[in-house]
């Protein structure tokens, strides 16, 4: 090429697709081009014809219409349409028009298969599956370098170096701390049968052996600690190293089976991470006043940034955010119970919302509640559990878990109740659905437990889900909620384009886009009788019970990993600059990658939206 | 010159020259099937054509760059745009320098006019030249085809400067100075800002502003015709 049209091939090196082309396919694309005028207010192309060309806007603008005539699509300068590039759901039939006089470059069809044989990043912009696109960009953005985050999808048994060292019970001290020390371990099992008796440590020994001038040849029994806690071997990593920073253990046996699979010592842990979460929450429960816990709370958003700076991937930045507010919540209802006494009857706190789902960021409401067990009696206990909540949630409020503006949290009444009364809520939310209680189960139907008794947690989430399992009436209207929060189309300029052609300055990325994946995923594993509650999982749950497509849910998937990806590094760069973290996102910081991308995420949006429209006859 | 154009359209000018011109580039042009001036306009296949020269004096200055792409179908066609360099007899003004910025060392490797002007007229076979100043681009055209083939060049011309005044008058509006410049004229069909003075880039900034211009011919009764837009027929 001449290097007169220098100046073209600039253009087309700063515009998606045509920047993951390399040098020299960059250098001689200019000569393919053709070069077309279309005077504002005039049809561009035929529909029949629009796809013989990759069409690139160099200066004006086109709308593109659905053959309803609704508008698809409003594209200005470095935006494409036209060959595959419009092979996305809802777009096949559509006519395009120049809203201003626009220049167009326009590649021929042929010479762009050409390209895409030979340059696959360039090749993926056009591939007819959207999720393809999608997982192709979320692994560019986030190439997942921080090692914490591998620890989130790593069971611990991978963790596990040797087969595990033991000793029988009927062994001494002598013999125990000779194999300790042959073995150079810090810790040995003793075990009985195979069976888990107890654990001796370095530590045991230095405490209660030489500083008490024990007997060595007493029985190892004298010294272990009994029924030490394990975890099963398909525990992930990040849970364990949660469980021991909890417990304040630094050896922990692994179970495989009724056997013993081996031990994880916490420096076999940090090796792998230097992150703070771990260290966080372990200070969290060594806090004893709120004032402590609030200065660890408030480096949280420092935190944020930390994993957005790594590119951790937006599930574990969820999964471990939402671990810190697991621990505050725990810590604050320890010391509740250590200033109130014990229980007068058994309780569970249960998150709800996006705590409840492990999909929190930068500081959130709080949304939680308790179920009371049905000894609870009123008169006698109401000041005791009233008092509990509003230290717990007054606690929260004061670490930035700021109170729901909905009131959805154990300090109001209503949300602190007996099981019975519990169940009475979800009988009527369920069997007389009506706007405010779709708002209510939409918040109540994504729970998890946090603190207290598993028993009566299991009895409301199997009600709840035994009473909304095949009931089409309730997740029609749980489907009808689930729609009420659109996407956007798309970007124009530095504009939103929103349904019916307006603009907006930004766009709610939590309310627009991730609300109604959630929505979504909820309603489909509601409708499979799933106990999921994280967003993903209800999505694997979902494409396995075949509610929907795997192709249908792995596109969802991807397209929540990469907006809520997109919002961490918002968020960040919020927190960065100083400002409160937001979900108001601005065209202007989006690369044109990132556009094109998330336009992708919108549409998969709205695909899933329609099905299931149709699906309840909507 | 100019009486004869009134007096005899193109193809009878054609025809009287043909008559005694030797064998060669130039003849080989002229037997090409000129297009017919009732041809509808979208019809017609143009070459958008510039020249940087060593300066505006037609019998003095020489050309030092040629660039054109073809427009076919309302499309400009980048993949048959071509660009060259021709070697001046004479040393580059500096004055003409500064503008186009080819100097005597790069223009001293190319080869001279009469090795690359066959490449230019047999890419104008069959086409309406096109250019900004058409004036300009045809005058040096023809007079290097007359020192170096004996005879002058003729082509149909669409002037996209001429074709601008047009619009301005049937609008109405006065031209103030500089209105007609190629960067200026493409403002008001919102066409980009590209960097002036390369014969290719001014080529296809011409062929771009034309596709904007006919575009924005008032709707007749009749198609645009050939004949509607051309200087010269």
């Amino acid at each position: 090429m001449d290097i007169e049209l220098l100046e073209i091939r600039d253009f087309l090196a700063a515009n998606h697709p045509f920047d993951q082309l390399p040098e020299a396919a960059l250098a001689e694309l200019p000569t393919m081009l053709q070069v077309r005028y279309f005077r504002r207010d005039t049809m561009i192309s035929e529909i029949n014809s629009l796809e013989s060309y990759l069409y690139l806007i160099r200066t004006g603008a086109v709308e593109m219409f659905s053959a309803e005539n609704e508008i698809l699509a409003r594209l200005g300068e470095g935006d494409v349409f036209g060959y595959r590039a419009s092979h996305r759901p809802n777009q096949v039939e559509h006519h395009c028009t120049a809203l201003e006089d626009t220049l167009i470059y326009q590649l021929p069809a042929q010479d762009v298969d050409k390209l895409c044989e030979k340059h696959t990043q360039f090749a993926y912009f056009f591939s007819s599956v959207v999720g393809d696109r999608l997982r192709d960009a979320i692994s560019q953005a986030t190439q997942v370098t921080s090692s914490q985050v591998n620890l989130i999808t790593t069971p611990i048994s991978e963790l596990i170096k040797r087969e595990p060292i033991t000793i029988s019970p009927s062994a001494t001290i002598h013999e125990t701390a000779r194999k300790m020390s042959e073995e150079r371990v810090s810790s040995i099992l003793v075990c009985a049968q195979g069976q888990l008796a107890g654990i001796v440590t370095d530590r045991d020994l230095r405490n209660r052996v030489v500083a008490e001038a024990l007997d060595v040849n007493l029985p190892v029994t004298e010294i272990m600690t009994f029924n030490p806690s394990s975890l099963k071997e398909d525990t992930f990593a990040f849970q364990a190293q949660l469980h021991m920073a909890r417990h304040n253990i630094h050896h922990l046996p692994i179970t495989r089976g009724d056997g013993i699979a081996g031990m994880v010592t916490a420096t076999d842990l940090t090796k792998h991470q230097t992150t703070s979460v771990v260290y966080m929450v372990s200070d969290i429960y060594k806090q004893n006043n709120i004032e402590r816990m609030q200065e660890v709370a408030n480096q949280i958003p420092d935190l944020l940034v930390n994993m957005a700076v790594a590119e951790a991937s937006a599930d574990s930045v969820g999964h471990l955010i939402t671990s810190i507010t697991d621990a505050i919540t725990s810590r604050l209802l320890q010391l509740a119970e250590e200033r109130l006494g014990p229980p007068p009857v058994s309780y569970v706190w249960v998150a709800a919302g996006s705590q409840a789902r492990n999909e929190q960021t930068a500081k959130s409401d709080q949304d939680n509640c308790m179920i009371l067990d049905d000894a609870y009696n009123p008169g006698v206990h109401a000041d005791y559990f009233r008092e509990l909540a509003k230290f717990v949630c007054d606690g929260l409020n004061a670490c930035g878990y700021v109170y729901c503006p909905g009131e959805m949290m154990a300090i109001t009444d209503k949300w602190r109740q007996p099981l019975a009364v519990w169940k009475g809520y979800f009988a009527k939310w369920i069997d007389q659905p009506e706007p405010m209680s779709l708002m209510l189960t939409s918040v109540f139907f994504d729970m998890r437990r946090v603190y207290g008794s598993r028993k009566l947690f299991r009895e409301i989430a199997e009600y709840a889900l035994e009473k909304t399992r095949g009931n089409r009436i309730f997740l029609a209207f749980m489907a009808g909620n689930a729609l009420s929060h659109q996407p956007p189309i798309g970007f124009f300029r530095n504009f939103v384009l929103i349904k019916g052609g307006e603009h907006n300055q930004t766009f709610d990325v939590k309310h627009n886009v991730i609300v109604p994946i959630v929505d979504l995923a909820r309603v489909y594993s509601l409708a499979a009788g799933s106990k999921a509650v994280n967003t993903l999982d209800r999505l694997d749950v979902v494409a396995e019970g075949g509610e929907v497509t795997s192709e249908g849910a792995h596109d969802l998937k991807d397209a929540l990993e990469f907006i809520c990806y997109l919002r961490i590094q918002h968020q960040a760069r919020l927190i960065k600059a100083g400002e409160p973290a937001d979900n108001f996102m601005s065209p202007d910081h989006l690369s044109h990658f990132e556009r094109n991308h998330l336009k992708d995420a919108f549409s998969v949006v709205r695909t899933m939206q329609n099905t299931l429209g149709q699906r309840y006859k909507m | 010159m100019s009486i004869w154009k009134f007096l005899f359209n193109l193809d009878e000018r054609r025809n009287w020259y043909l008559r005694r011109m030797p064998m060669g580039p130039l003849r080989e042009y002229y037997e090409s099937t000129f297009p017919t001036p009732d041809t509808d306009w979208r019809q017609v296949e143009y070459l958008a054509l510039d020249f940087e020269t060593t300066g505006l004096d037609k019998d003095r200055d020489e050309i030092l760059s040629i660039g054109y792409a073809p427009i076919r179908g309302q499309s400009l066609r980048l993949s048959e745009a071509d660009h060259f360099l021709s070697r001046p007899v004479r040393a580059i003004p500096e004055s003409s320098a500064v503008i186009h910025g080819i100097m005597d060392d790069t223009a001293s490797g190319a080869r001279p006019l009469e090795e690359v002007l066959p490449r230019l007229l047999k890419s104008l076979e069959s086409k309406v030249l096109v250019a900004h100043h058409a004036a300009v681009e045809y005058e040096f055209l023809s007079n290097a085809c007359r020192r170096i083939y004996g005879y002058p060049f003729i082509a149909p011309v669409v002037d996209t400067l001429a074709l601008e005044v047009r619009i301005f008058r049937s609008m109405d509006k006065p031209i103030r100075s500089g209105d007609l410049r190629l960067d200026k004229a493409r403002v008001r069909y919102n066409l980009p800002r590209y960097p002036a003075h390369n014969a290719l880039i001014d080529a296809i900034a011409a062929g771009e502003l034309f596709l904007a211009q006919c575009t924005y011919r008032k709707r007749r009764k009749r198609a645009l015709r050939l004949r509607d837009i051309t200087v010269i027929t």
